[in-house]
């Protein structure tokens, strides 16, 4: 009986040390051939490991007049971090407003911002929005998307908020009340510092979906090259006609876009894997 | 009577508070969301190219283009397909592993995090990796001859069938670990005293896993088998990404045709934005009747049970 587990278990791992090298092997084999020069990756596209290690590419890609990483790689980081503030701050109010606000036309409103998940018209509906954004001159730039994310709720991080507000005893906010505390002051004062596993979780998944942002940074950048976000220009350069020529700029910038949220991930893993699952449960 | 009123004035002071907190949200969804569901709508009759002076009614003959578009309609096909292969594989492959990481084994905890690691790569780099390893004179291509499962280097984006495997790859890539995460929470919430009792009765692991495991977690499979099914139909910028409808866009989805064909920076030359929004329309309601078709057989399962 005793053999028999040890055997099971051996097979277990060999089956999980296999799934874990072909998920990670995309990424160990970008993050090496960014050490290779073009003319490596091109012919000798069948090995992993370069020949030998060169920070030529993160040089070049540094200093390149067209391909601007460090402008870039500034964009993004100052877009995500605004995005997530902008997400914590809608998410947590309106998460505390409906679970324990009290005012007409509650459910309804609750109810509409949820069939929105539903109906989806897809980006088309940039043309109205940009001619809203157009009056006051904020159509072509990553400005006008930060707005645009202020005025919009995010209904699934709000369920969230929602949910984990609920779970906390209502005796917390009458006491606060008693004290003094308005419906707001109790919200800032009590329940915002409670809220810290929520946010934590909230927060690192929206650094992560506004960082990963394609579409709508791009339709917003469109006349802005400078206001480029990492994903955006890769993907420009991707789809440009030098793209064969510049895999090296590529993989260099590549790897840049990778490492901050790659970092986030490995600080929060606990909280974002966990977030999850508690979501998924409550579901 | 005092006391009535400073309770009234409380009341309508918290609803004021609620309705100021979140005033932001209230008046993006007149301007950000209304307003634009209902251009989208009234433009959908219309022949609109964005050129002042152009623009005319024209009733229901977008529609009608629409409908008869077959270039369009394919495009559901190949949504279809891309579900129906890549969802089934994606949940069972993600069970099994939950299955096997929710004993307690040592370094089950590193093997759920890295699974889930994908999620957090933006798609764009995605389709770089992809173009790379599946380039022509790429590392797939070489090994694959090398061990002799193809005779000759595979043009990855000239041929449907072949574009579609590397769209499907990649999304089960990026999306298994988030399942294996939900199936892990599923697990845990399963008593340990059945698989106990279970294995007194002489139950192997299969016979355990198909009559304690598979019916105790069947809500919450239903619940992963929608997140799966909608965050699929959705698929648009992926594809973008990805392929960009290569070759010669047929592994379009219908949103990802939409933004190619229609939204700007992505279309090409001047087209018929009304047209679009027809399709656009078109599209939703597609998507709403499938939802429903859905939630009514799940909640006509959940009956049988």
């Amino acid at each position: 009986m005793k053999r028999k587990n040890t055997i099971y278990e051996i097979c277990i791992y060999a089956i999980l040390i296999i799934a874990f090298l072909i998920v990670i092997f995309p990424l160990i084999s970008v993050f090496m051939a960014s050490f290779k020069t073009n003319a490596e990756i091109l012919t000798s596209a069948e090995k992993v490991f370069p020949k030998k290690l060169t920070f030529e590419n993160y040089v070049l890609a540094w200093n390149s007049e067209n391909f601007r990483v460090g402008q870039m790689l500034f964009n993004s980081i100052w877009y995500s971090l605004t995005s997530v503030v902008i997400l914590l701050f809608l998410s947590s109010v309106a998460g505390y407003v409906f679970a324990r606000g009290e005012f007409k036309g509650k459910k309804i409103i609750f109810a509409i911002f949820t069939a929105l998940m539903f109906v989806k018209l897809g980006p088309i509906t940039i043309y109205p929005q940009f001619e809203t954004l157009g009056r006051i001159k904020l159509s072509s730039s990553l400005w006008g998307l930060i707005v645009m994310e202020c005025f919009s709720m995010p209904i699934i991080e709000v369920y969230l908020v929602r949910g984990f507000v609920n779970s906390l005893p209502k005796a917390l906010d009458e006491a606060a009340r008693i004290d003094g505390c308005s419906f707001t002051g109790t919200f800032f004062r009590i329940i915002l510092p409670l809220l810290k596993p929520v946010m934590i979780t909230i927060g690192m998944l929206g650094f992560n979906g506004s960082w990963n942002n394609y579409l709508y940074p791009t339709l917003f950048t469109m006349s802005r090259p400078d206001q480029q976000t990492l994903i955006v220009g890769i993907m420009a350069l991707k789809n440009s006609g030098e793209s064969a020529s510049a895999w090296n700029l590529m993989f260099s910038a590549t790897v840049i876009a990778i490492i901050p949220v790659l970092t986030a991930f490995i600080l929060g893993n606990k909280h974002i894997t966990q977030g999850m699952m508690a979501g998924a449960v409550k579901g | 009577m005092l006391k009535y009123k400073l309770e009234l004035k409380e009341k309508t002071s918290i609803q004021l508070q609620c309705y100021l907190l979140i005033a932001l949200p209230l008046i993006g969804f007149f301007i950000f969301t209304i307003y634009p569901m209902y251009w989208v709508g009234f433009r959908s009759f219309t022949f609109y190219d964005l050129i002042p002076g152009h623009e005319r009614i024209v009733g229901f003959k977008n529609y009608l283009t629409a409908l008869t578009n077959v270039k369009y309609w394919k495009t559901w096909l190949t949504l279809l397909q891309f579900t129906f292969i890549k969802v089934p594989i994606e949940l069972v492959l993600s069970l099994f592993l939950a299955t096997v990481l929710s004993r307690k084994l040592k370094g089950s905890g590193f093997f759920r995090a890295s699974f889930f690691m994908p999620k957090i790569i933006s798609a764009v780099i995605v389709s770089v990796i992809f173009t790379n390893i599946f380039g022509y004179f790429g590392f797939a291509n070489y090994w694959l001859e090398k061990l002799g499962f193809i005779s000759s280097p595979i043009e990855w984006y000239s041929k449907k069938s072949t574009a579609m495997t590397l769209l499907i790859l990649g999304s089960i890539w990026g999306n298994f670990g988030t399942n294996v995460l939900y199936f892990t929470a599923a697990l845990t919430n399963v008593p340990e005293e059945l698989y106990e009792a279970a294995e007194i009765d002489g139950a192997g692991r299969m016979a355990r896993f198909f009559n304690i495991t598979l019916p105790m977690i069947i809500p919450v499979f239903q619940t992963i088998l929608l997140l799966a099914i909608n965050g699929t139909l959705q698929t648009g910028d992926y594809v973008i990404v990805m392929t960009n409808g290569a070759p010669g866009g047929m592994t379009h989805t219908p949103m990802s045709y939409l933004i190619g064909e229609f939204v700007p920076g992505f279309a090409s030359g001047t087209v018929n934005v009304g047209y679009g929004c027809s399709i656009a329309i078109i599209n939703s309601i597609i998507y709403i009747i499938i939802a429903s078709i859905y939630s009514k057989a799940t909640s006509n399962a959940q009956n049988l049970y």
